[in-house]
């Protein structure tokens, strides 16, 4: 029973605490930005926009049915592994604790700078260093095939509402809350090592500044069927929602462009870089015609898995084969 | 109609009376009834914990003369003296006045070396018992201007009380009052505790480990803030219980280890004073309620179970004060790095020998600690990493520190931290007064969880 309130006090939470994605603000200023942009931008008037926006048949897609299924299973599903998940602090202290031996270091070296300084300088760091990681791991889950086995999951989306977002493999779910905790860990035992205790957050309702900022401009509509565009020198910096939704496309010119999240600076440089187009145009997910199974939860979860072990078994055989032809050279 | 409302009144203030005198019952560490069967003297209180007070104040006392260089003196008072000696501290200061200022107004022929612990002390150099130590720090203390030894980083007055208050009023507490002799044969209930006594064995014993404990008598009813500023005589008012004009130290005084419980306890997250005080009260209304039998079974195992409580928390409260001063030591290196001045490497000193002393006390308790103590005492070290890259390694057969090269002084600092961490890890402690990875554990929580399942 506990576990139960638990489980819709995450659910709950999900929707009321700023830190997170879908906190109600965060969707409301995504609706005000789809609708002033269809209103204004695409002059379809009030009814035509709502009606665009609030389509039934995105939110009640296959696809749409499976995010929301995904999104309550996960939750279970993380309730149970992130106790066991190693912690920023531990990684943090770890950290704190090797600065020590490096010695060109002293703890509190720099504990002499301006508190609001260094609190500018933190609060932009961590998510400057954030944004980077999530633009590596995730062009890892592309190039490498058994993480692209699960970030699948995710792109096997054929409509994308801002649910979409929880659409996630719990495996691919471990790894980026590792990615989390490490780049945490390393802001904050680097900033408490060299400048003491002044380190601080800059924070709007308790959460860090610039997510805050990144959210309340619609960061929710990423995952959405609004195809909201930037000038284009806009796009080499930001990500726009069309962006990505060029990165969820079917079309082979898009494969692998636009890892990043807020930034698109990293794209920019890695060369991964793509200006969004019409999203009206694009197919979404990741084959043609995706089948029945597609957003089932037993082939979203468990698919992962078969292919995982076919990947294995492949190249298994291939090391086997390897070794053998050696031998037999030998022989010779 | 008068009759009526006199009667109502007469009702009122008897029940205000009788509920007043309950709660003077519940929240007091005494008067306890005289429950010895026989007992034909005149005494009406069995409560009788005066010759622990008497080593409180041998304790303060001595403390107070190791930064004068007198060894006579200080020996007086620790090995006791046939002489009335004055009670050096706690000494009336301003308003807050003493009602006793000679030792034999407390207790007649105390001492403190007789009640030290005979085992081997391993964080001190020389694998001497727990007397010898005393007797060796003491002596040093003599030798050195003002109880401090530049050559070493020594600061005797504070490793002598703090070694001194584990391994006298911690250990004659929790390993021989309320361990061995809880048991059924030794000290029975059934019994006066010696002739003629007032007081039962058990009656006796429980209120011997509560004098060590060195709470006020009235200490639940006062805040933890009030606890403290008692014995940091701030707070005449609130140690004056009885109201006589004058602050009793057998019952209205805070000392030691519940002065340091009641330091960590006004910062709001712990409540060891209130908690080991509680279980002191508890235990005492059980004996007093067997009313001079002797206790069965059931009822010592629920006496058991408060030394238990009693016995945990103590612990956690000298753990507390090891991380604490683990954490000063931290701060004062940091502070040396930039301003190496004579007075901040006397409060780097002092700092460390709080720590070392609380850590040697933390050894005296009834349980082996095991690796817990290795670690402590590796980590520690004999002495201080000094400025010029030397720490006191042994003790030669003449009673001479032997110096060497020391730890890396960047090492040494990240050991303080591992000490801290081994305090949380060990004894689960929460107060964690000058935590260093506080700001760690802050910047985490605001951050919030890194837990996501999601895909941006």
């Amino acid at each position: 029973m506990n576990i139960l309130y638990e489980l819709f006090g995450d659910i709950f939470y999900q929707f009321i605490d700023p830190k997170k994605r879908i906190f109600i603000f965060y969707l409301l200023a995504s609706f005000l930005i789809a609708f002033f942009w269809l209103f204004f931008n695409k002059k379809l008037g009030v009814k035509k926009s709502l009606g665009k926006i609030f389509n039934p048949k995105i939110f009640f897609s296959k696809s749409s049915k499976g995010d929301y299924k995904i999104f309550i299973v996960n939750q279970v599903i993380m309730l149970l592994i992130s106790p066991a998940l190693i912690t920023q602090l531990t990684i943090a202290t770890l950290f704190f604790y090797h600065f020590h031996s490096i010695s060109w270091l002293n703890a509190g070296m720099f504990a002499g700078t301006t508190a609001i300084i260094v609190t500018v300088i933190f609060t932009s760091f961590h998510f400057i260093l954030d944004d980077l990681s999530k633009y590596v791991v995730h062009r890892f889950m592309h190039k490498w095939h058994i993480l692209w086995a699960l970030h699948k999951v995710h792109h096997s989306a054929t409509t994308l509402t801002p649910m979409t977002v929880f659409r996630t493999h719990p495996l691919e779910g471990v790894l980026f809350s590792l990615r989390s905790a490490f780049t945490q860990a390393i802001t904050i035992s680097s900033f408490v090592f060299l400048f003491g205790s002044s380190v601080d957050l800059v924070t709007v309702l308790g959460a860090n500044i610039f997510v805050f900022l990144f959210n309340i401009f619609g960061s929710n509509l990423r995952h959405s069927h609004i195809g909201i565009r930037y000038w284009k020198w806009l796009e080499y910096i930001l990500i726009s929602p069309a962006q990505h939704q060029v990165h969820h496309s079917i079309s082979k010119d898009h494969h692998d462009k636009n890892f990043g999240s807020a930034f698109a600076i990293w794209d920019w440089i890695f060369g991964s870089h793509h200006h969004s187009e019409d999203t009206d145009k694009l197919i979404l997910g990741i084959e043609k015609n995706p089948n029945e199974t597609t957003h089932t939860l037993i082939s979203l979860y468990f698919n992962p898995f078969v292919e995982i072990y076919k990947i294995i078994s492949k190249k298994t055989i291939k090391l086997k084969n390897y070794f053998q032809k050696k031998n037999i050279l030998r022989r010779v | 109609m008068k009759k009526i409302l006199i009667l109502i009144v007469a009702l009122f203030v008897t029940i205000s009376f009788t509920q007043s005198s309950f709660a003077g019952d519940h929240d007091v560490y005494g008067p306890w009834p005289v429950t010895v069967k026989g007992y034909s003297g005149d005494k009406t209180d069995s409560t009788s914990y005066s010759g622990q007070i008497a080593r409180h104040a041998l304790h303060d006392s001595l403390k107070s003369l190791s930064s004068k260089g007198d060894l006579v003196e200080m020996m007086a008072y620790f090995d006791g003296s046939d002489k009335n000696k004055a009670i050096i501290a706690p000494a009336s200061k301003d308003d807050f006045l003493f009602k006793q200022t000679l030792m034999n107004d407390l207790s007649k022929g105390k001492n403190l070396s007789g009640k030290t612990y005979k085992g081997i002390i391993n964080g001190w150099p020389g694998g001497m018992t727990g007397p010898e130590v005393l007797e060796f720090m003491i002596k040093k203390a003599a030798d050195s201007p003002k109880g401090y030894d530049v050559a070493t980083g020594y600061n005797y007055p504070q490793l002598i009380s703090k070694f001194a208050m584990g391994a006298i009023f911690y250990n004659q507490a929790v390993d021989n009052y309320l361990d061995e002799k809880l048991a059924a044969d030794n000290k029975p209930n059934g019994k006066p505790y010696k002739d003629g006594a007032a007081y039962t064995g058990k009656e006796h014993v429980w209120d011997e480990a509560f004098g060590y404990w060195g709470a006020a008598a009235h200490a639940l009813t006062l805040s933890a803030e009030d606890n403290y500023n008692v014995a940091k005589k701030k707070d005449f008012y609130a140690a004056d219980y009885n109201k006589d004009g004058v602050v009793d130290l057998k019952k209205e005084y805070t000392f030691a280890h519940a002065y340091y419980a009641s330091s960590f306890d006004k910062g709001g997250k712990t409540n060891y004073l209130e908690t080991i005080t509680h279980a002191f009260l508890d235990g005492r209304k059980l004996i007093s309620n067997a009313n001079g039998e002797n206790l069965t079974d059931d009822q010592r195992t629920k006496l058991f179970a408060y030394a238990d409580v009693i016995a945990t928390n103590w612990e956690k409260v000298i753990a507390e004060a090891v991380f604490k001063y683990a954490g000063e030591v931290y701060e004062d290196m940091i502070k040396l790095e930039t301003d190496p001045s004579d007075k901040n490497v006397a409060t780097y000193a002092k700092h460390w020998g709080e720590a070392k002393g609380f850590a040697l006390a933390l050894q005296c308790g009834k349980n082996n600690l095991g690796e817990t103590s290795v670690k402590l005492n590796r980590m520690m070290g004999h002495g201080p990493v000094l400025m010029n890259s030397s720490q006191v390694v042994g003790v030669d057969s003449m009673g001479n520190y032997v110096k060497d090269q020391s730890l890396e002084w960047d090492d040494y600092k990240l050991h303080m931290l591992k000490i801290q961490k081994l305090m949380i890890d060990r004894f689960d402690i929460q107060a964690r007064s000058h935590d260093q990875l506080a700001d760690m554990t802050d910047l985490a929580a605001k951050l919030g969880s890194s837990d996501s399942a999601e895909n941006d």
